[in-house]
C-alpha cells in the first residue's frame, strides 16, 4: 500500500496538519487521530496542509466531515491550504469549497485565525 | 501371521515335549542300563529334542509377555535359588526313595530310572528358561545386529556338550577342552554387550546390583556343586553327560554374566541421576511440545505454556510478557500478581541489551531497586525470547523466591522450550489470521451479493436510445451504484452514484440509496428535487464522515430533453459532433450537509440533445485506476480515449474503454469499483414507426 504520514505543528493557537503521501480508506485513522488529539486538547484552530498530499480518496475527504461540527461548536474552524490542482478538483466536484474555506497559503489561513482573535 | 505362526509352533512343541518326555521314560526303562551306544545316543538325542521342544515353547511365552530385562533377572535369581535348594536337599530324599545312589545309578531298576530321569528335567528345565533369558537380554536394546555373535556361541556351546563324550578317550579329549575354552571366550566377548543397564533408573540399578551378587553366588556354589563326584552329578551323568556338559557351560555364562553385569552396574551408578534427569527432561520436552502444539487458542496456549514453564524450570511464579506494538503486557501468570510482573519487566527493560537476547538468560533481581515494592521476595529471574521469524515477539519469565536460585540445566532446558513455544504461538497466529481472512473473504461475498443484486441486471429497450453499462466490482467491494427507472414509455430516470468509503458499509449505504431512488422517482420527476429530497432522507442514516456523489438524469425520450442534477459526483460527459463537454451543474455531495447549504447548491441543466449526442456517466474507479508505478489512469487519458472511440456504437465503446483501463492496471490490483454507462440520442427513428405512433397515441388520450 502507499505511504501516508502526518505531521502536527503548533504555531500559536492554530495548530498546523501537514499531510503527506496517500489519504485513503486505510490510512484515514491517522489522520483521524491527528484531529482526535488536537480536540482533546482544546485546539480548534486547525489547518490542513495538503502541500505534501498526492492523492485523497473519498474515505479520506469524509475524515474532515466527521470532525468539522465539533470544531465548529467550539468556534474553531478547519481550514484547507495549499492543494494540488487535482486533490482541489476532487473537493470542488464534492462542492467542499461550499463547506470549508481554502486557501493557497498556509500564512493565509493561519492570518485569518489570528484576525479573528 | 507371524504370530500366529509362532502360537501354532510354541503349541505344537509343547505336545511334542510331553510325547517325547514319555518316550524318554518308556525308552530308558526298556533298555537302560545299557552300555551300548546306540541306546545312550537315542537317548541324548531325545533329551535334546525335549530340551528344543521346551525351549520353542518357552520362547512363545517370552514373545507375548515381552518382559523387562530387570525382572528377567529377578525370574533368574529364583530360579537358581530353586535349584541351589534341588541340589543341597535332594541328596536325603533320594537315598531314602532308593538307598545308596552311587551303586543305584550304576544299575538301576524302575525306580532308580524313573526318579533320575524327573531329577534331570528339572534341570533340563532350568537350562531351557536361563538359556532363553541370557538370550533376551543378550537382544536387548542391540542396535547392531549381533546375530552371528549370539549363533557362534550357541553352536559352541552344543559343541561343547557333545564333546563331553571325547573325554572318555585321553587321547581325543584336547577336543573337549577346546570347544569348552572357546565357548568361555565367546561367554566373556558376549556378555561385555550390557547396553540395557543405561535405560534403566537408579532405584533400579541399585536393586540391580545386589541382585547380580546374590545371583553371581548362586551360580558359582551351584557350578561348584556341579563338580564331578557329587551326589548330583551322579544322577544327572547317569541320565545324559551332554546335558550335565551344558549346564556346566550355562552356569558358567551366568557367572560371568552377572559379574560383568556387577561391574557395569557399578560403574553406571554414579552418573544415574544425570542420565535420569536428562531422560525426564528430554521425554518431559517431547511431552510439552506435542501439549502445547495441540492447544490453538491464544490464551489458553499462554497459559499452557507458563504453565509447564513452572514445572520444567520449577521456578515459582511464571508469566510471559507479550509484545504489542512497542509495549509489553503481562499476560498469563502463574502465581504471580499482574502489579509484581510488570514492576519486574520494567526491571527488565533496564538490562542492557535485552532486545537483543537470544537465549534464555538467568537475572539475578536482588539489585532492583523497586524490590521492596514487590509483594514477594523474589531472587533469580529466568527469562527466554518468544521469537517468530528472528523478531521478538514477547519473553517468557520465571521466577524463583528466597534463597533458591535457577541454574544451568533449568536455563538450558528453557532455552529450549522457549524454541518450542515460538513455534506454537505462531502456528496459533497463523490460525488465527486465516480464520479472520475467512471471515473477512465472507463479508466480501456478502458486499459483492448485495451490490450485484442492487445494481440493474439489463439495460432498458427504448427505441430512440441505445444504452450500455458495465460495472467491475473491486476485490475489497466499493459503493458504486447506477440504475434506470423507466418511470413511463416517454421518460427514463437514471442515476449513478458512488458511496464514499469500501466495504460491506458501503455497500448497505448504497442499498439504502438504491431503495431511496426507487421510490422518490415514482413520485418526483425533478432531478433536482429527488436530489433535495434523498438528502433529507439520507440525514438521519449517514455516519457524518459518510456521503453519496450522485447524479440524477431524466429524459424525454420523445423530444430528447434532458434534465440533469448533479450532487458532487463526476460531471456528466457529453460528446456532441466529436466535441466532448461536460455536463457539470453545481452541487454538493449527498450527506455533507443536511441545512439550506445543500438545497442552495443544488442546481439543474437541461440539455437539448441532438442526433447521436453521447452522455458518458463514470465513477471515479476509471480515472482514478492506478497502474504499477501508483499512477492515475486519468482524466484527460479517459477523455481522449472516449472521443477517439466515439464513431463505435455504445457496446463497443464501453468494451474499448474498458480494455484500455485494465491493460494499464494489470499490475495493479483493482483499487475501485468501476462502473461506466453510456446512452446515445437517435433521433431519426421517432420519425419513423412506432415511437411516433405511441406519441400521437398519447397525445390522444390528453
Amino acid at each position: 500500500m502507499a505511504d501516508f504520514s502526518t505531521t502536527v505543528k503548533d504555531i500559536g493557537d492554530v495548530s498546523v496538519i501537514y499531510l503527506n503521501g496517500f489519504l485513503d480508506a486505510h490510512t484515514a485513522p491517522m489522520l483521524e487521530n491527528n484531529f482526535s488529539e488536537l480536540i482533546n486538547k482544546n485546539r480548534y484552530s486547525i489547518v490542513v496542509n495538503f502541500e505534501e498530499l498526492a492523492y485523497i480518496s473519498s474515505a479520506g475527504l469524509g475524515v474532515f466531515m466527521a470532525f468539522i461540527e465539533k470544531v465548529r461548536e467550539n468556534n474553531g474552524d478547519i481550514k484547507l491550504t495549499t492543494m494540488n490542482d487535482k486533490v482541489y478538483n476532487i473537493f470542488d466536484l464534492l462542492g467542499f469549497p461550499l463547506l470549508y474555506e481554502i486557501y493557497k497559503s498556509e500564512d493565509e489561513a493561519i492570518n485569518k485565525f489570528k484576525s479573528l482573535k | 501371521m507371524n504370530k500366529i505362526l509362532s502360537n501354532i509352533l510354541s503349541r505344537r512343541s509343547f505336545h511334542l515335549f510331553w510325547i517325547l518326555t514319555a518316550f524318554l521314560f518308556l525308552f530308558r526303562i526298556v533298555f537302560i542300563p545299557s552300555e551300548n551306544f546306540a541306546i545312550i545316543t537315542i537317548s541324548e538325542i531325545v533329551l535334546a529334542l525335549i530340551l528344543l521342544s521346551l525351549a520353542f515353547s518357552l520362547s512363545g511365552l517370552f514373545k507375548e509377555v515381552k518382559p523387562n530385562p530387570l525382572s528377567l533377572v529377578v525370574n533368574v535369581g529364583i530360579l537358581s535359588a530353586v535349584i541351589f535348594l534341588v541340589m543341597n536337599f535332594s541328596e536325603p530324599i533320594v537315598q531314602l526313595l532308593i538307598g545308596n545312589v552311587k551303586e543305584k545309578v550304576k544299575n538301576p531298576g524302575l525306580a532308580e530310572n524313573v526318579i533320575s530321569i524327573l531329577y534331570s528335567l528339572i534341570f533340563l528345565g532350568f537350562a531351557a528358561y536361563v538359556f532363553l533369558v541370557f538370550k533376551t537380554l543378550f537382544y536387548f536394546k542391540q542396535t547392531r545386529n549381533v546375530e552371528t555373535y549370539f549363533n557362534t556361541m550357541l553352536i559352541f556351546f552344543v559343541l561343547t556338550s557333545i564333546a563331553v563324550y571325547f573325554e572318555q578317550n585321553e587321547e581325543l579329549s584336547y577336543i573337549s577342552t577346546t570347544f569348552y575354552i572357546v565357548s568361555v571366550l565367546l561367554i566373556i566377548f558376549n556378555s561385555l554387550r550390557i547396553s540395557w543397564i543405561a535405560f534403566i533408573v537408579k532405584k533400579e540399578k541399585i536393586y540391580l546390583l545386589i541382585l547380580s551378587v546374590v545371583i553371581l553366588i548362586l551360580f558359582i556354589v551351584n557350578l561348584v556343586k556341579m563338580g564331578g563326584g557329587h551326589f548330583h552329578y551322579q544322577i544327572i551323568s547317569s541320565v545324559s553327560l551332554v546335558l550335565d556338559r551344558f549346564l556346566n557351560v550355562l552356569l558358567i555364562y551366568g557367572a560371568i554374566y552377572f559379574s560383568i553385569l556387577f561391574f557395569t552396574t557399578l560403574f553406571h551408578i554414579p552418573t544415574a541421576e544425570a542420565f535420569d534427569k536428562k531422560a525426564q527432561e528430554v521425554s518431559s520436552l517431547q511431552y510439552f511440545s506435542k501439549l502445547i502444539n495441540e492447544v490453538l487458542d491464544f490464551k489458553d496456549l499462554s497459559k499452557t505454556i507458563s504453565d509447564i514453564t513452572t514445572k520444567l524450570t520449577g521456578s515459582d511464579a511464571a508469566w510471559i510478557m507479550w509484545k504489542n506494538e512497542d509495549d509489553f503486557t503481562s499476560i498469563a501468570q502463574q502465581n504471580i500478581g499482574y502489579y509484581d510482573a510488570q514492576l519486574i519487566h520494567g526491571f527488565m527493560l533496564s538490562q542492557k541489551k535485552w532486545d537483543k537476547l537470544d537465549q534464555a538468560k538467568i537475572i539475578p533481581i536482588e539489585k532492583f531497586e523497586k524490590q521492596n515494592e514487590l509483594s514477594e521476595k523474589y531472587s533469580t529471574l529466568l527469562v527466554a525470547p518468544l521469537k517468530a521469524h528472528g523478531n521478538i515477539k514477547g519473553f517468557l519469565l520465571a521466577a524463583k523466591k528466597g534463597n533458591s536460585i535457577f541454574n544451568e540445566e533449568d536455563r538450558s532446558a528453557l532455552d529450549t522450550f522457549s524454541e518450542y513455544a515460538s513455534i506454537a504461538f505462531e502456528n496459533a497466529r497463523l490460525l488465527e489470521e486465516s480464520i479472520e481472512k475467512q471471515r473477512l473473504e465472507r463479508e466480501l461475498d456478502v458486499a459483492r451479493e448485495v451490490q450485484r443484486r442492487i445494481l440493474p441486471s439489463k439495460n432498458p429497450n427504448y427505441p430512440n436510445l441505445d444504452i450500455s453499462s458495465i460495472f467491475i466490482p473491486a476485490f475489497e467491494v466499493g459503493g458504486d451504484y447506477y440504475d434506470f427507472f423507466p418511470i413511463d414509455q416517454n421518460t427514463l430516470g437514471f442515476i449513478i452514484a458512488d458511496v464514499s468509503g469500501k466495504g460491506i458499509s458501503a455497500a448497505f449505504i448504497m442499498a439504502e440509496v438504491k431503495g431511496i431512488f426507487e421510490s422518490l422517482s415514482k413520485v418526483i420527476r425533478r432531478p433536482k428535487e429527488i436530489l433535495i429530497k434523498a438528502n433529507e432522507i439520507l440525514k438521519g442514516t449517514l455516519e457524518r464522515k459518510i456521503f453519496v456523489s450522485a447524479a440524477y438524469g431524466l429524459i424525454d425520450v420523445r423530444n430528447g430533453t434532458l434534465h440533469i442534477a448533479r450532487a458532487g459526483h463526476c460531471p456528466i460527459l457529453l460528446i456532441r459532433e466529436g466535441k466532448l463537454q461536460d455536463i457539470r451543474p453545481e452541487g454538493l455531495g449527498l450527506g455533507l450537509s443536511f441545512d439550506n447549504v445543500f438545497s442552495d447548491s443544488l442546481q439543474e441543466q437541461k440539455v437539448d440533445l441532438q442526433e447521436n449526442d453521447t452522455l458518458i456517466l463514470y465513477t471515479d474507479g476509471i480515472t482514478e485506476a492506478k497502474n504499477g508505478l501508483f499512477e492515475d489512469f486519468g482524466e484527460d487519458n479517459f477523455r481522449n480515449l472516449l472521443l477517439k472511440f466515439s464513431s463505435h456504437n455504445v457496446q463497443t465503446i464501453t468494451e474499448k474503454v474498458i480494455k484500455e483501463v485494465s491493460i494499464f492496471s494489470q499490475e495493479h490490483s483493482q483499487y475501485d469499483d468501476i462502473t461506466l454507462v453510456i446512452i446515445r440520442w437517435k433521433q431519426n427513428i421517432i420519425n419513423n414507426g412506432e415511437a411516433e405512433w405511441q406519441i400521437s397515441a398519447q397525445q390522444l388520450k390528453t
